[in-house]
């Protein structure tokens, strides 16, 4: 049921950023705390690290925001902020547009009938 | 027999371990559909859940190679009913693209192969565009790369082929479907791109006679551009391949639009 070809959307300019290497025992909610106050955004989305990847295990955060100008004032913050973790260790953050910009619907979001 | 210490799992909750023999065994034995509807009635509204079903649809190693179309197929019915679901599983691929190129170690190439397979059948099943798939295509022949001889790549070493096998996979899964209109030009384009790339490779002067560049690797790059592009004429040289990248620079610098404001007259509304 392969349903290719499908014509692609016109594209957009990017919202959705991604905050990389970010300590891999950081909890969404340190997180945060630390990059608050954050300008207005619609989609927040915080992973935490696979810890199979040792010294290569991160968190990472996805925020869509709904300002185009938030979005530089955020990047020239926290592109290369340092965050400490519990012990004391510091992780140098990558902020970059998210490769992947789609944000989940919300207002017509089937209900499962299951 | 006597259970080694790595062999030992620590014992999951049952809902992960049911998460998991869904995903990783019952997909390979019953119809899509089948598990897709229990794939559908888990607590999508527990946090936990939701995200340890995330994570395991992430970690498409775990899935038998061949079956990995059937996890595609499996999130593209999900992404109906758990859109959030669908969007942190493609999050988590092309994160997965990008560490694997950060870390290049031998260790995760069998990961990093079924990632890229996993992506190019997103493609098929409608989960990402196109243009996302260009994204990595160019990604893995530009990231930390280096041209220059004297200077060479960290992140890509000269001896490193793995980057061509992770193109070919992709272009293998997806890569039909790139064949008319923009996506067919955009194709051809990075065809330009990714044969000065092989060409990169190839011509360095770490393969010898006696060291000569591996024909697997050959054969695969010609396979998937051959069976993409039949009548495309392969580049024989680095200098063809060179040549042919800046003749594509140029026709696209010359398609750009002429009046581009200029830097001074920017403020002064000319």
């Amino acid at each position: 049921m392969k349903s290719r070809p499908a014509k692609s959307a016109p594209p957009t300019p990017p919202t959705k950023v991604v905050i990389r290497h970010l300590p891999a025992m950081m909890t969404e909610e340190t997180f945060i705390e630390e990059v608050s106050p954050l300008p207005k955004y619609d989609y927040l989305s915080f992973v935490n690290a696979d810890p199979e990847l040792g010294q290569f295990a991160f968190s990472r955060a996805y925020i869509n925001f709904c300002n185009q100008e938030d979005i530089f004032i955020f990047t020239e913050k926290f592109d290369g902020y340092v965050f400490v973790d519990s012990k004391g260790d510091e992780h140098s953050a990558i902020v970059e547009f998210a490769p992947f910009q789609k944000t989940p619907k919300k207002a017509n979001r089937k209900k499962d009938n299951k | 027999p006597e259970v080694s210490p790595s062999q030992m799992r620590e014992e999951l909750p049952p809902m992960h371990e049911y998460i998991r023999k869904l995903l990783y065994l019952n997909l390979n034995k019953q119809p899509v559909d089948k598990t897709l509807r229990q794939m559908r009635k888990l607590n999508w509204n527990d946090a936990d859940v939701a995200a340890y079903a995330v994570k395991c649809m992430t970690h498409v190693w775990n899935v038998k190679y061949l079956n990995i179309g059937f996890l595609a197929s499996l999130l593209a019915g999900l992404a109906a009913y758990q859109d959030a679901a669908a969007t942190q599983v493609a999050d988590g691929i092309f994160e997965e693209v990008r560490l694997g190129m950060e870390m290049n170690h031998p260790k995760f190439n069998q990961r990093r192969i079924a990632v890229v397979k996993f992506l190019g059948e997103l493609y098929n099943y409608r989960l990402v565009e196109g243009g996302d798939i260009f994204k990595v295509l160019y990604s893995l022949i530009t990231f930390g790369v280096s041209e220059d001889q004297e200077n060479p790549s960290v992140l890509d070493p000269p001896e490193n082929l793995f980057r061509l096998r992770l193109v070919c996979v992709l272009l293998d899964t997806c890569g039909q479907y790139f064949n008319s209109g923009n996506s067919k030009k955009r194709l051809d384009y990075f065809f330009v791109y990714f044969q000065n790339y092989y060409w990169m490779k190839r011509s360095h002067p770490m393969w010898t006679e006696d060291n000569p560049f591996p024909l697997g690797v050959e054969y695969m790059y010609r396979d998937t551009l051959g069976t993409l592009r039949p009548k495309m004429r392969l580049h024989k040289d680095v200098e063809a391949a060179k040549e042919d990248v800046k003749k594509l620079q140029e026709k696209l610098m010359a398609m750009l639009p002429k009046e581009q404001p200029k830097e001074v007259a920017a403020g002064g509304g000319g």
